[in-house]
């Protein structure tokens, strides 16, 4: 709690919170940063259901790597915002549930490239894995439970 | 932009519906975020075909994805919609507002132009510069109407 009191107090904390380039900015890339990486994992979900067909298998490698720099985008811009008021986040116990989602979406976002990347280079059908079928139906639905909870941050926090 | 004229929204039944419970605004926040993701996803899907980062001959994926976002932006446009006419005095004369709705037009024309001139390249494994125009001028316009919508916020009056 003192670490995070100490960066709490930093310059850029400051420079986070009050000047017009730093929160609404931010706020703005993580918003990029979560669109591309839950949106393209629900697109990979829908093609492994076969919903969606017409892509060659092994393009989904590179899909989800975009899908990744996504997360990495919403993961930097999500730290700079959680520096200025961490002792508060900490204490919101919707945030602390958000990020148990989102540590849950990245896992397997990772797992589900280099899954997805070994049975392509094996010409496997990758629509007949079941691990990687329900992972990324699970994964899909805690980027929506992230999503969700992100946004009851600010409603729920006085709740708790 | 004469967004002062449905300025009466506030003052309708769905107006005050849409502020008339604490739960209601966020949850419709939510739908609005979650349908964004569905929205982007697809939109990124068909944005990657046009700029040549998979080439694969894909008119039944983009026909396919092209409902999802079209669904997507519905919900989207909806709760969109519900939230100037709950509280229409934050939208109205909010540069950032005007922008994301410029941006928003602006990117529809760029689908029309994609649907009536490019949409046969999808049957190819073709790459054009014009569907490489219209691919990166999509992310960048989505993009951009993404900040503005959280761009509403710090610049309501």
């Amino acid at each position: 709690m003192n670490f995070l009191r100490i960066l709490e107090s930093t310059a850029f904390s400051e420079w986070v919170l009050t000047s017009m380039l730093g929160f609404p900015t931010l706020i703005a890339l993580h918003s990029i940063g979560m669109a591309v990486a839950a949106g393209l994992t629900i697109v990979v979900t829908l093609y492994l259901y076969r919903f969606v067909a017409g892509i060659a298998d092994a393009k989904l490698p590179g899909i989800l790597h975009i899908a990744m720099w996504g997360f990495l985008l919403n993961l930097v811009t999500g730290l700079a915002i959680f520096v200025p008021r961490g002792t508060e986040y900490l204490a919101n116990v919707t945030f602390l549930v958000k990020m148990l989602l989102v540590l849950v979406s990245a896992a397997i976002l990772v797992w589900l490239k280099s899954h997805v990347a070994q049975l392509a280079s094996k010409s496997v059908d990758v629509c007949n894995s079941v691990p990687a079928r329900r992972l990324s139906l699970v994964s899909s639905a805690t980027w929506i439970g992230a999503i969700v909870t992100g946004r009851l941050i600010a409603y729920l926090g006085s709740v708790y | 932009m004469g967004l002062e004229k449905l300025g009466w929204l506030a003052d309708t039944a769905l107006g005050h519906w849409v502020v008339s419970s604490a739960a209601i605004w966020p949850t419709l926040e939510c739908i609005h975020f979650v349908s964004l993701c569905f929205f982007m996803g697809g939109m990124l899907m068909i944005d990657l075909r046009l700029t040549g980062f998979f080439r694969d001959p894909c008119t039944g994926l983009v026909n396919r994805l092209l409902g999802l976002v079209i669904g997507a932006f519905l919900v989207n446009f909806t709760t969109g919609a519900l939230f100037f006419a709950g509280n229409a005095t934050k939208y109205i004369d909010n540069p950032a507002f005007e922008l994301k709705l410029s941006l928003m037009v602006l990117a529809g024309l760029n689908a029309l132009y994609f649907k009536f001139r490019l949409a046969h390249l999808l049957a190819t494994e073709e790459v054009t510069g014009d569907s490489k125009f219209v691919g990166y001028f999509s992310l960048l316009l989505w993009a951009g109407v993404i900040v503005c919508g959280r761009m509403i916020t710090f610049f309501a009056r």
